[in-house]
Protein backbone atom coordinates (compact mmCIF):
# COMPACT_ATOMS: atom_id res chain seq x y z
CA UNK A 1 0.00 0.00 0.00
CA UNK A 2 1.86 3.14 -1.19
CA UNK A 3 0.71 6.04 1.29
CA UNK A 4 2.10 9.75 1.69
CA UNK A 5 5.39 10.07 3.33
CA UNK A 6 5.96 12.60 6.34
CA UNK A 7 8.91 14.92 5.63
CA UNK A 8 11.38 15.51 7.70
CA UNK A 9 9.85 19.17 8.93
CA UNK A 10 11.78 22.14 10.03
CA UNK A 11 8.30 23.32 11.49
CA UNK A 12 8.43 20.47 13.72
CA UNK A 13 11.87 20.80 15.02
CA UNK A 14 11.38 24.39 15.56
CA UNK A 15 8.04 23.52 17.89
CA UNK A 16 10.16 20.82 20.38
CA UNK A 17 13.00 23.51 20.30
CA UNK A 18 10.61 26.63 21.17
CA UNK A 19 8.69 23.95 23.58
CA UNK A 20 12.35 23.32 25.27
CA UNK A 21 13.26 26.62 25.30
CA UNK A 22 10.36 27.58 27.39
CA UNK A 23 10.55 24.91 29.64
CA UNK A 24 14.70 25.44 30.37
CA UNK A 25 14.10 29.52 31.55
CA UNK A 26 10.76 28.33 33.66
CA UNK A 27 13.36 26.46 35.61
CA UNK A 28 14.90 27.45 39.03
CA UNK A 29 18.47 25.79 37.93
CA UNK A 30 18.31 28.15 34.31
CA UNK A 31 17.67 31.55 36.75
CA UNK A 32 19.88 30.50 39.54
CA UNK A 33 23.13 29.37 37.22
CA UNK A 34 22.30 32.79 35.78
CA UNK A 35 22.22 34.80 38.55
CA UNK A 36 25.06 33.69 40.20
CA UNK A 37 27.45 33.91 36.53
CA UNK A 38 25.96 37.29 36.51
CA UNK A 39 26.44 38.12 40.33
CA UNK A 40 30.26 37.07 39.60
CA UNK A 41 31.26 39.12 36.34
CA UNK A 42 29.57 41.86 38.17
CA UNK A 43 31.87 41.26 41.17
CA UNK A 44 35.65 41.30 39.12
CA UNK A 45 35.35 45.15 39.47
CA UNK A 46 35.63 44.29 43.53
CA UNK A 47 38.96 41.78 42.82
CA UNK A 48 40.78 43.83 40.76
CA UNK A 49 43.83 43.47 43.61
CA UNK A 50 44.18 40.04 42.82
CA UNK A 51 44.96 40.22 39.43
CA UNK A 52 47.99 38.42 39.79
CA UNK A 53 50.25 40.49 37.72
CA UNK A 54 48.16 40.77 34.64
CA UNK A 55 47.04 44.48 33.16
CA UNK A 56 43.27 44.54 35.04
CA UNK A 57 41.57 44.49 31.96
CA UNK A 58 42.57 41.35 30.77
CA UNK A 59 41.60 40.15 34.90
CA UNK A 60 38.15 41.53 34.22
CA UNK A 61 38.25 39.57 30.84
CA UNK A 62 39.52 36.34 32.27
CA UNK A 63 37.49 36.52 35.51
CA UNK A 64 34.25 37.02 33.35
CA UNK A 65 35.01 33.85 30.86
CA UNK A 66 36.02 32.02 33.44
CA UNK A 67 33.01 32.76 35.18
CA UNK A 68 30.89 31.54 31.41
CA UNK A 69 32.84 28.72 31.04
CA UNK A 70 32.35 27.43 34.66
CA UNK A 71 27.99 28.06 35.04
CA UNK A 72 27.84 27.58 31.35
CA UNK A 73 29.50 24.33 31.55
CA UNK A 74 27.20 23.18 34.49
CA UNK A 75 24.27 24.76 32.70
CA UNK A 76 24.43 23.13 29.68
CA UNK A 77 25.15 19.35 31.30
CA UNK A 78 22.40 19.75 33.94
CA UNK A 79 19.94 21.38 31.45
CA UNK A 80 20.32 19.37 28.74
CA UNK A 81 19.97 16.05 31.07
CA UNK A 82 16.95 17.40 32.82
CA UNK A 83 15.15 19.12 29.74
CA UNK A 84 15.25 15.44 28.23
CA UNK A 85 14.51 13.28 31.12
CA UNK A 86 11.90 15.11 32.55
CA UNK A 87 9.75 14.30 28.63
CA UNK A 88 10.92 10.40 29.26
CA UNK A 89 10.17 10.28 33.37
CA UNK A 90 6.95 12.63 33.34
CA UNK A 91 5.50 10.54 30.11
CA UNK A 92 5.17 13.94 27.77
CA UNK A 93 7.61 11.88 25.21
CA UNK A 94 4.89 9.21 24.64
CA UNK A 95 2.20 11.44 23.62
CA UNK A 96 5.06 13.60 21.83
CA UNK A 97 6.51 10.69 19.70
CA UNK A 98 2.51 8.73 19.17
CA UNK A 99 2.27 11.55 16.72
CA UNK A 100 3.37 11.85 12.84
CA UNK A 101 7.04 13.31 14.58
CA UNK A 102 10.47 11.96 13.60
CA UNK A 103 12.78 11.00 16.48
CA UNK A 104 15.29 12.76 14.71
CA UNK A 105 13.23 16.23 14.61
CA UNK A 106 12.72 15.30 18.62
CA UNK A 107 16.62 14.85 19.32
CA UNK A 108 17.39 18.12 16.86
CA UNK A 109 14.39 20.29 18.74
CA UNK A 110 15.65 19.57 21.98
CA UNK A 111 19.45 20.15 20.62
CA UNK A 112 18.30 23.44 19.63
CA UNK A 113 16.42 24.64 22.03
CA UNK A 114 18.99 23.81 24.78
CA UNK A 115 21.58 25.53 22.38
CA UNK A 116 19.24 28.89 22.50
CA UNK A 117 19.14 28.42 26.16
CA UNK A 118 22.80 28.58 26.34
CA UNK A 119 22.68 31.21 23.91
CA UNK A 120 20.60 33.82 25.98
CA UNK A 121 23.12 32.33 29.03
CA UNK A 122 26.32 33.40 27.34
CA UNK A 123 24.80 36.69 25.56
CA UNK A 124 23.76 38.08 28.96
CA UNK A 125 26.77 36.96 30.82
CA UNK A 126 29.20 38.31 27.91
CA UNK A 127 27.27 41.68 27.50
CA UNK A 128 27.75 42.62 30.88
CA UNK A 129 31.29 41.39 31.21
CA UNK A 130 31.64 43.86 28.09
CA UNK A 131 30.00 46.91 29.66
CA UNK A 132 32.19 46.51 32.64
CA UNK A 133 34.87 46.54 30.69
CA UNK A 134 33.78 49.69 28.87
CA UNK A 135 32.89 50.86 31.72
CA UNK A 136 36.56 50.49 33.37
CA UNK A 137 38.38 51.34 30.52
CA UNK A 138 37.02 54.64 30.33
CA UNK A 139 37.51 55.44 34.07
CA UNK A 140 41.14 54.11 33.19
CA UNK A 141 41.43 56.49 29.75
CA UNK A 142 40.33 59.48 32.03
CA UNK A 143 42.87 58.63 34.89
CA UNK A 144 45.68 58.08 32.23
CA UNK A 145 45.36 59.08 28.52
CA UNK A 146 48.69 59.13 28.00
CA UNK A 147 48.30 55.24 28.27
CA UNK A 148 45.58 55.15 25.49
CA UNK A 149 47.47 57.29 23.30
CA UNK A 150 46.04 54.69 20.30
CA UNK A 151 42.32 54.66 21.59
CA UNK A 152 40.72 51.79 23.72
CA UNK A 153 43.12 48.70 23.95
CA UNK A 154 40.08 46.16 24.73
CA UNK A 155 39.29 44.29 21.44
CA UNK A 156 35.55 44.28 21.75
CA UNK A 157 34.87 42.74 18.47
CA UNK A 158 36.97 39.69 19.15
CA UNK A 159 35.87 39.53 23.00
CA UNK A 160 32.17 38.94 20.98
CA UNK A 161 33.68 36.17 18.71
CA UNK A 162 35.26 34.55 21.73
CA UNK A 163 32.08 34.31 23.25
CA UNK A 164 30.34 33.30 20.22
CA UNK A 165 32.84 30.02 20.07
CA UNK A 166 32.59 29.37 23.69
CA UNK A 167 28.92 29.07 23.35
CA UNK A 168 29.67 26.97 19.99
CA UNK A 169 32.11 24.81 22.39
CA UNK A 170 28.74 24.28 24.87
CA UNK A 171 26.49 23.14 21.56
CA UNK A 172 29.27 20.55 21.56
CA UNK A 173 28.59 19.64 24.90
CA UNK A 174 25.03 19.52 24.57
CA UNK A 175 25.34 17.33 21.64
CA UNK A 176 27.74 14.78 23.79
CA UNK A 177 24.60 14.76 26.84
CA UNK A 178 22.06 14.24 24.31
CA UNK A 179 24.25 11.29 22.97
CA UNK A 180 25.20 9.85 26.31
CA UNK A 181 20.74 10.77 26.86
CA UNK A 182 19.94 8.69 24.18
CA UNK A 183 21.00 5.74 25.62
CA UNK A 184 21.04 6.17 29.32
CA UNK A 185 18.46 5.31 32.20
CA UNK A 186 18.91 8.06 34.50
CA UNK A 187 19.27 11.40 34.68
CA UNK A 188 22.01 10.86 37.38
CA UNK A 189 23.74 8.60 35.29
CA UNK A 190 24.06 11.01 32.27
CA UNK A 191 24.96 14.25 34.46
CA UNK A 192 27.92 12.15 35.95
CA UNK A 193 29.12 11.03 33.06
CA UNK A 194 28.72 14.55 31.43
CA UNK A 195 31.06 15.82 33.52
CA UNK A 196 33.46 13.35 33.00
CA UNK A 197 33.84 13.49 29.01
CA UNK A 198 33.62 17.57 29.60
CA UNK A 199 37.01 16.62 31.93
CA UNK A 200 38.21 14.76 29.20
CA UNK A 201 37.83 16.95 26.30
CA UNK A 202 39.57 19.95 28.28
CA UNK A 203 42.55 17.59 28.95
CA UNK A 204 41.98 15.57 25.63
CA UNK A 205 45.36 18.07 23.80
CA UNK A 206 47.79 15.94 26.79
CA UNK A 207 46.54 12.56 24.40
CA UNK A 208 46.81 14.70 21.28
CA UNK A 209 50.57 15.57 22.78
CA UNK A 210 51.40 12.18 24.06
CA UNK A 211 50.63 10.10 20.32
CA UNK A 212 53.86 11.56 18.80
CA UNK A 213 55.75 10.18 21.72
CA UNK A 214 54.49 7.18 21.90
CA UNK A 215 56.88 4.39 20.61
CA UNK A 216 54.62 0.90 20.01
CA UNK A 217 52.94 2.20 16.86
CA UNK A 218 49.42 0.50 18.12
CA UNK A 219 49.60 2.05 21.20
CA UNK A 220 49.93 5.43 19.24
CA UNK A 221 46.81 4.97 17.11
CA UNK A 222 44.84 4.61 20.08
CA UNK A 223 45.52 7.33 21.97
CA UNK A 224 45.54 9.25 18.60
CA UNK A 225 41.81 7.65 17.74
CA UNK A 226 41.32 8.57 21.70
CA UNK A 227 42.01 12.38 20.68
CA UNK A 228 39.49 12.21 17.77
CA UNK A 229 36.64 10.83 19.62
CA UNK A 230 36.76 13.90 22.14
CA UNK A 231 36.90 17.17 20.91
CA UNK A 232 39.38 19.23 22.05
CA UNK A 233 37.95 22.06 23.95
CA UNK A 234 41.47 23.50 24.66
CA UNK A 235 40.87 24.73 20.78
CA UNK A 236 37.94 27.09 21.81
CA UNK A 237 39.92 29.33 24.34
CA UNK A 238 40.71 32.18 21.70
CA UNK A 239 40.85 35.20 24.44
CA UNK A 240 44.63 35.08 26.24
CA UNK A 241 45.55 37.41 24.17
CA UNK A 242 42.40 39.63 24.94
CA UNK A 243 42.96 42.51 27.24
CA UNK A 244 47.05 43.08 26.55
CA UNK A 245 46.16 44.46 22.91
CA UNK A 246 46.17 41.46 20.98
CA UNK A 247 43.04 40.12 18.86
CA UNK A 248 41.65 36.88 17.40
CA UNK A 249 43.06 35.81 14.27
CA UNK A 250 39.51 35.44 12.01
CA UNK A 251 40.83 32.21 10.13
CA UNK A 252 41.49 30.19 13.43
CA UNK A 253 38.35 31.27 14.44
CA UNK A 254 36.70 30.28 11.59
CA UNK A 255 38.51 26.92 11.94
CA UNK A 256 37.58 26.19 15.53
CA UNK A 257 33.68 27.31 14.89
CA UNK A 258 34.27 24.73 11.35
CA UNK A 259 35.79 22.29 14.58
CA UNK A 260 32.70 22.63 16.27
CA UNK A 261 29.96 22.78 13.67
CA UNK A 262 31.32 19.43 12.53
CA UNK A 263 31.78 17.65 16.03
CA UNK A 264 27.80 18.51 16.25
CA UNK A 265 26.76 17.28 13.18
CA UNK A 266 28.85 14.05 13.70
CA UNK A 267 27.44 13.89 17.71
CA UNK A 268 23.94 14.96 16.93
CA UNK A 269 23.98 11.90 14.46
CA UNK A 270 24.66 9.50 16.63
CA UNK A 271 22.49 10.67 19.10
CA UNK A 272 19.63 10.18 16.67
CA UNK A 273 21.04 6.85 15.57
CA UNK A 274 21.14 5.50 19.74
CA UNK A 275 17.94 7.63 20.55
CA UNK A 276 16.04 5.89 17.31
CA UNK A 277 16.80 2.34 18.64
CA UNK A 278 15.62 3.64 22.26
CA UNK A 279 12.20 1.75 23.74
CA UNK A 280 10.52 4.68 24.94
CA UNK B 1 -3.27 -9.99 3.70
CA UNK B 2 -5.33 -7.68 6.02
CA UNK B 3 -8.75 -6.57 4.75
CA UNK B 4 -8.21 -3.03 2.76
CA UNK B 5 -10.80 -1.69 5.67
CA UNK B 6 -9.01 -2.77 8.99
CA UNK B 7 -7.57 0.11 11.62
CA UNK B 8 -5.54 -2.40 13.22
CA UNK B 9 -4.13 -5.75 11.99
CA UNK B 10 -1.50 -7.26 14.50
CA UNK B 11 -0.31 -10.40 13.21
CA UNK B 12 1.50 -12.77 15.10
CA UNK B 13 3.41 -10.58 17.04
CA UNK B 14 5.74 -11.18 20.18
CA UNK B 15 7.70 -8.73 22.23
CA UNK B 16 10.35 -10.05 24.79
CA UNK B 17 12.23 -7.66 26.80
CA UNK B 18 15.70 -8.52 28.24
CA UNK B 19 15.19 -8.25 32.14
CA UNK B 20 18.91 -9.55 32.79
CA UNK B 21 22.34 -8.53 31.68
CA UNK B 22 22.53 -12.35 31.08
CA UNK B 23 19.98 -12.31 28.38
CA UNK B 24 16.86 -13.54 30.64
CA UNK B 25 13.75 -12.43 28.34
CA UNK B 26 10.51 -11.41 29.50
CA UNK B 27 7.67 -12.51 27.10
CA UNK B 28 5.50 -9.49 27.70
CA UNK B 29 3.81 -10.40 24.14
CA UNK B 30 2.97 -13.90 22.95
CA UNK B 31 2.07 -14.79 19.17
CA UNK B 32 -0.50 -11.98 19.09
CA UNK B 33 -3.21 -11.65 16.19
CA UNK B 34 -5.82 -8.79 16.13
CA UNK B 35 -7.77 -7.66 13.86
CA UNK B 36 -9.70 -4.54 13.97
CA UNK B 37 -12.47 -2.87 11.43
CA UNK B 38 -12.31 0.47 10.15
CA UNK B 39 -15.27 2.00 12.68
CA UNK B 40 -15.28 -0.30 15.72
CA UNK B 41 -14.97 0.23 18.92
CA UNK B 42 -12.70 -2.52 20.36
CA UNK B 43 -11.98 -2.94 24.13
CA UNK B 44 -8.30 -4.88 24.96
CA UNK B 45 -8.77 -6.25 28.29
CA UNK B 46 -6.59 -8.13 31.01
CA UNK B 47 -4.58 -7.52 33.83
CA UNK B 48 -1.53 -5.84 34.74
CA UNK B 49 0.91 -7.61 32.97
CA UNK B 50 -1.10 -9.23 30.53
CA UNK B 51 0.54 -6.99 27.68
CA UNK B 52 -1.71 -4.90 26.22
CA UNK B 53 0.34 -1.36 27.27
CA UNK B 54 3.37 -2.83 25.17
CA UNK B 55 0.47 -3.73 22.25
CA UNK B 56 -0.37 -0.55 21.96
CA UNK B 57 2.74 0.74 22.08
CA UNK B 58 3.89 -1.53 19.70
CA UNK B 59 1.06 -0.33 17.40
CA UNK B 60 2.33 3.54 18.05
CA UNK B 61 6.41 2.94 17.05
CA UNK B 62 7.42 3.83 20.22
CA UNK B 63 8.71 -0.29 20.61
CA UNK B 64 9.70 -2.22 18.22
CA UNK B 65 8.04 -6.00 17.76
CA UNK B 66 10.46 -8.87 18.51
CA UNK B 67 8.64 -10.92 15.52
CA UNK B 68 5.57 -9.96 13.88
CA UNK B 69 3.65 -7.72 11.77
CA UNK B 70 1.75 -4.72 13.16
CA UNK B 71 -0.07 -2.31 10.53
CA UNK B 72 -1.94 0.42 10.68
CA UNK B 73 -4.34 1.31 7.97
CA UNK B 74 -2.07 -0.99 6.48
CA UNK B 75 1.24 1.20 7.04
CA UNK B 76 4.04 -0.78 9.32
CA UNK B 77 3.68 0.77 12.43
CA UNK B 78 6.75 1.11 12.89
CA UNK B 79 7.13 3.92 10.24
CA UNK B 80 6.23 7.93 10.99
CA UNK B 81 3.34 7.72 8.41
CA UNK B 82 1.31 5.06 10.25
CA UNK B 83 1.02 7.67 12.75
CA UNK B 84 -0.70 10.36 10.95
CA UNK B 85 -3.96 9.63 11.28
CA UNK B 86 -3.54 7.83 14.94
CA UNK B 87 -4.60 9.96 18.12
CA UNK B 88 -3.22 8.94 21.55
CA UNK B 89 -4.30 9.21 24.93
CA UNK B 90 -1.77 7.70 27.36
CA UNK B 91 -2.89 5.90 30.55
CA UNK B 92 -2.73 9.10 33.14
CA UNK B 93 -1.74 11.46 31.30
CA UNK B 94 1.36 14.41 32.05
CA UNK B 95 1.37 16.99 30.18
CA UNK B 96 3.86 20.57 30.13
CA UNK B 97 2.24 22.26 33.32
CA UNK B 98 3.31 25.73 32.09
CA UNK B 99 1.05 25.70 28.97
CA UNK B 100 -2.40 26.62 29.37
CA UNK B 101 -5.01 23.95 28.07
CA UNK B 102 -5.41 25.82 24.19
CA UNK B 103 -2.08 26.43 24.36
CA UNK B 104 -1.05 22.51 24.69
CA UNK B 105 -3.94 21.66 22.00
CA UNK B 106 -2.50 24.09 19.78
CA UNK B 107 1.22 22.77 20.27
CA UNK B 108 0.28 19.39 19.22
CA UNK B 109 -2.10 20.42 16.82
CA UNK B 110 1.26 22.07 14.96
CA UNK B 111 2.87 18.84 15.67
CA UNK B 112 0.70 17.23 13.98
CA UNK B 113 0.62 19.24 10.95
CA UNK B 114 -2.57 21.75 11.45
CA UNK B 115 -1.81 25.37 10.54
CA UNK B 116 -2.69 27.98 8.41
CA UNK B 117 -6.67 29.65 9.19
CA UNK B 118 -8.37 26.23 10.56
CA UNK B 119 -5.91 25.74 13.17
CA UNK B 120 -7.38 27.95 15.86
CA UNK B 121 -10.84 26.68 14.67
CA UNK B 122 -9.87 23.17 15.36
CA UNK B 123 -8.67 24.05 18.68
CA UNK B 124 -11.50 26.07 19.67
CA UNK B 125 -13.62 22.90 18.46
CA UNK B 126 -12.20 19.91 20.21
CA UNK B 127 -11.65 21.58 22.84
CA UNK B 128 -15.13 22.41 23.16
CA UNK B 129 -16.28 19.27 22.42
CA UNK B 130 -14.31 17.52 25.73
CA UNK B 131 -16.27 20.70 27.74
CA UNK B 132 -13.46 22.66 28.77
CA UNK B 133 -13.83 26.03 26.71
CA UNK B 134 -14.20 27.52 30.27
CA UNK B 135 -11.03 26.07 31.68
CA UNK B 136 -9.20 26.94 28.41
CA UNK B 137 -6.64 29.27 29.44
CA UNK B 138 -5.87 28.02 32.93
CA UNK B 139 -2.63 26.24 33.09
CA UNK B 140 -2.52 22.57 32.74
CA UNK B 141 -0.87 21.95 35.78
CA UNK B 142 -4.25 23.75 37.35
CA UNK B 143 -6.23 20.38 36.21
CA UNK B 144 -8.37 17.71 38.10
CA UNK B 145 -7.14 14.20 37.12
CA UNK B 146 -11.19 14.39 35.24
CA UNK B 147 -9.69 17.62 33.23
CA UNK B 148 -6.57 15.96 32.21
CA UNK B 149 -8.25 13.19 30.49
CA UNK B 150 -10.26 15.35 28.38
CA UNK B 151 -8.02 17.82 27.75
CA UNK B 152 -5.76 14.60 26.54
CA UNK B 153 -8.73 13.77 24.45
CA UNK B 154 -8.48 17.09 22.79
CA UNK B 155 -4.80 16.85 21.72
CA UNK B 156 -5.58 12.87 20.50
CA UNK B 157 -8.79 14.43 18.52
CA UNK B 158 -7.01 17.99 16.86
CA UNK B 159 -5.74 16.49 14.07
CA UNK B 160 -8.29 14.47 13.17
CA UNK B 161 -7.57 10.90 13.04
CA UNK B 162 -9.44 7.71 11.74
CA UNK B 163 -8.06 5.82 14.77
CA UNK B 164 -7.77 6.88 18.59
CA UNK B 165 -6.23 4.86 21.25
CA UNK B 166 -7.10 5.26 24.83
CA UNK B 167 -5.03 3.53 27.42
CA UNK B 168 -7.11 3.06 30.72
CA UNK B 169 -9.16 6.55 29.64
CA UNK B 170 -11.03 6.62 33.26
CA UNK B 171 -8.32 5.50 35.39
CA UNK B 172 -8.08 7.57 38.76
CA UNK B 173 -11.49 9.66 37.19
CA UNK B 174 -14.29 9.78 39.16
CA UNK B 175 -17.72 8.23 38.10
CA UNK B 176 -18.97 11.28 36.83
CA UNK B 177 -15.60 11.60 34.89
CA UNK B 178 -15.64 8.66 34.07
CA UNK B 179 -19.08 8.31 32.49
CA UNK B 180 -18.66 11.53 30.52
CA UNK B 181 -15.19 9.70 28.56
CA UNK B 182 -17.21 7.10 27.92
CA UNK B 183 -20.06 9.51 26.17
CA UNK B 184 -17.14 10.76 24.29
CA UNK B 185 -16.37 7.28 23.21
CA UNK B 186 -19.66 6.91 21.98
CA UNK B 187 -19.85 9.68 19.84
CA UNK B 188 -16.30 9.50 18.37
CA UNK B 189 -17.89 5.62 17.31
CA UNK B 190 -21.21 7.35 16.32
CA UNK B 191 -18.88 9.78 13.97
CA UNK B 192 -17.27 6.71 12.09
CA UNK B 193 -14.00 6.59 14.11
CA UNK B 194 -12.37 3.25 15.30
CA UNK B 195 -11.35 3.31 18.48
CA UNK B 196 -8.78 1.08 20.64
CA UNK B 197 -9.92 1.12 24.36
CA UNK B 198 -7.78 -0.19 27.59
CA UNK B 199 -9.67 -0.29 30.72
CA UNK B 200 -10.02 -2.12 34.04
CA UNK B 201 -14.08 -1.33 34.23
CA UNK B 202 -15.32 -4.21 32.53
CA UNK B 203 -19.06 -2.74 32.95
CA UNK B 204 -17.70 0.20 30.95
CA UNK B 205 -16.23 -1.50 28.35
CA UNK B 206 -19.31 -3.77 28.18
CA UNK B 207 -21.35 -0.46 27.65
CA UNK B 208 -18.98 0.71 24.97
CA UNK B 209 -17.32 -1.39 22.43
CA UNK B 210 -18.65 -3.47 19.68
CA UNK B 211 -15.55 -6.11 20.36
CA UNK B 212 -13.62 -6.99 23.12
CA UNK B 213 -10.25 -9.34 23.37
CA UNK B 214 -8.96 -10.92 26.42
CA UNK B 215 -5.25 -11.00 27.10
CA UNK B 216 -3.41 -12.71 29.80
CA UNK B 217 -0.23 -13.33 30.50
CA UNK B 218 0.60 -12.13 26.92
CA UNK B 219 -1.43 -14.36 25.14
CA UNK B 220 -5.07 -13.94 23.64
CA UNK B 221 -7.48 -15.85 25.34
CA UNK B 222 -11.02 -14.60 24.47
CA UNK B 223 -11.71 -12.47 21.30
CA UNK B 224 -15.15 -11.75 19.78
CA UNK B 225 -17.81 -9.37 19.95
CA UNK B 226 -19.52 -8.32 23.51
CA UNK B 227 -23.11 -9.80 22.47
CA UNK B 228 -21.34 -13.01 21.84
CA UNK B 229 -18.95 -13.19 24.71
CA UNK B 230 -21.76 -12.39 27.23
CA UNK B 231 -24.81 -12.91 25.75
CA UNK B 232 -26.64 -16.00 26.92
CA UNK B 233 -28.27 -17.28 24.10
CA UNK B 234 -30.49 -19.97 25.70
CA UNK B 235 -31.84 -17.77 28.09
CA UNK B 236 -34.48 -14.54 28.14
CA UNK B 237 -35.56 -12.66 31.09
CA UNK B 238 -38.71 -10.56 31.37
CA UNK B 239 -39.17 -8.09 33.37
CA UNK B 240 -42.90 -7.86 35.18
CA UNK B 241 -44.61 -5.74 37.86
CA UNK B 242 -44.29 -7.73 41.36
CA UNK B 243 -46.23 -10.77 41.18
CA UNK B 244 -47.75 -13.05 44.58
CA UNK B 245 -46.31 -16.02 45.42
CA UNK B 246 -49.47 -18.08 43.99
CA UNK B 247 -49.15 -16.02 41.06
CA UNK B 248 -45.07 -17.27 40.37
CA UNK B 249 -45.94 -20.68 41.32
CA UNK B 250 -48.67 -20.71 38.50
CA UNK B 251 -46.38 -18.95 36.30
CA UNK B 252 -44.05 -22.12 37.00
CA UNK B 253 -46.60 -24.70 36.44
CA UNK B 254 -47.60 -22.86 33.23
CA UNK B 255 -44.06 -23.07 31.93
CA UNK B 256 -43.48 -26.22 32.83
CA UNK B 257 -46.95 -27.57 30.81
CA UNK B 258 -45.36 -25.95 27.51
CA UNK B 259 -41.05 -28.07 28.19
CA UNK B 260 -39.87 -24.80 29.82
CA UNK B 261 -38.84 -24.22 33.39
CA UNK B 262 -38.73 -21.09 35.70
CA UNK B 263 -35.19 -20.81 36.53
CA UNK B 264 -34.69 -18.17 38.80
CA UNK B 265 -37.25 -15.30 40.55
CA UNK B 266 -35.20 -12.22 41.62
CA UNK B 267 -35.59 -8.34 41.88
CA UNK B 268 -33.70 -6.44 38.96
CA UNK B 269 -30.89 -3.82 40.51
CA UNK B 270 -29.72 -1.16 39.39
CA UNK B 271 -26.31 -0.94 38.74
CA UNK B 272 -24.31 1.24 41.60
CA UNK B 273 -22.36 3.63 38.93
CA UNK B 274 -26.17 4.38 37.14
CA UNK B 275 -27.34 4.53 40.65
CA UNK B 276 -24.79 7.35 41.42
CA UNK B 277 -24.71 9.10 38.68
CA UNK B 278 -28.39 9.94 39.16
CA UNK B 279 -27.79 11.12 42.53
CA UNK B 280 -24.60 13.43 41.80
CA UNK B 281 -24.87 16.61 39.97
CA UNK B 282 -22.98 16.78 37.15
CA UNK B 283 -20.69 20.13 36.20
CA UNK B 284 -22.56 22.69 34.11
CA UNK B 285 -20.21 23.75 31.53
CA UNK B 286 -21.31 26.89 29.57
CA UNK B 287 -20.29 27.70 26.76
CA UNK B 288 -19.44 24.14 26.05
CA UNK B 289 -22.65 24.47 23.25
CA UNK B 290 -20.91 26.45 21.14
CA UNK B 291 -18.83 23.18 20.01
CA UNK B 292 -19.36 23.99 16.21
CA UNK B 293 -19.10 21.88 13.17
CA UNK B 294 -15.59 23.03 11.46
CA UNK B 295 -14.15 22.41 7.92
CA UNK B 296 -12.82 18.94 8.79
CA UNK B 297 -14.06 15.60 7.05
CA UNK B 298 -15.24 13.86 9.83
CA UNK B 299 -17.04 16.88 12.37
CA UNK B 300 -17.26 16.79 16.04
CA UNK B 301 -20.62 17.43 15.97
CA UNK B 302 -22.12 18.46 19.70
CA UNK B 303 -21.02 18.83 22.97
CA UNK B 304 -20.96 15.61 25.72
Amino acid sequence: MSVATVPFSFNRLGLIAGNTFLEAVRQKLFNFLLLLAIGLVASAQFFREFNFGSSELKFIADFGFGALVFFGSALTIATTAQLFFSEIENRTALTLLAKPLWRAEFVFGKFLGVFAVIGVFCALTIGLMLALLWHREGQLMTADPEAFTAGRIIAYGDLVVVGLLQWLKFGVLTAIVLLIASFSNTNLFTVVTGFFVLVICHLQYLARDAWGKVDNAFLAAVVQGLSFLFPNFQLFNLADSIGQGGGVDGAVALRVAGYGLAYIAVIGGLAVYSFRNREI
Amino acid sequence: MSTPTAAISIKGLTKDFAVTLRGVKLRAVDALNLEVAEGQVYGLLGPNGSGKSTTIKILLGLLEPTVGDVRVFGVPSSQVEARRNVGYLPEAPYFYRYLSGRELVRFYARICGVSGSILKARVDEVIAWVGLSGAADRRVGTYSKGMLQRIGLAQALVHDPKLIVLDEPTAGVDPVGSAEMCELIVKLKQQGKTVLITSHLLAQIEDVCDRVAILDRGKLIVEGSVLELVGQRDRQALIVDPLPAADIEALRGWLAARGHSLNAVEQPRARLDQLFLSKVSRPNRPGDASAGVGSNEVPLDAKP
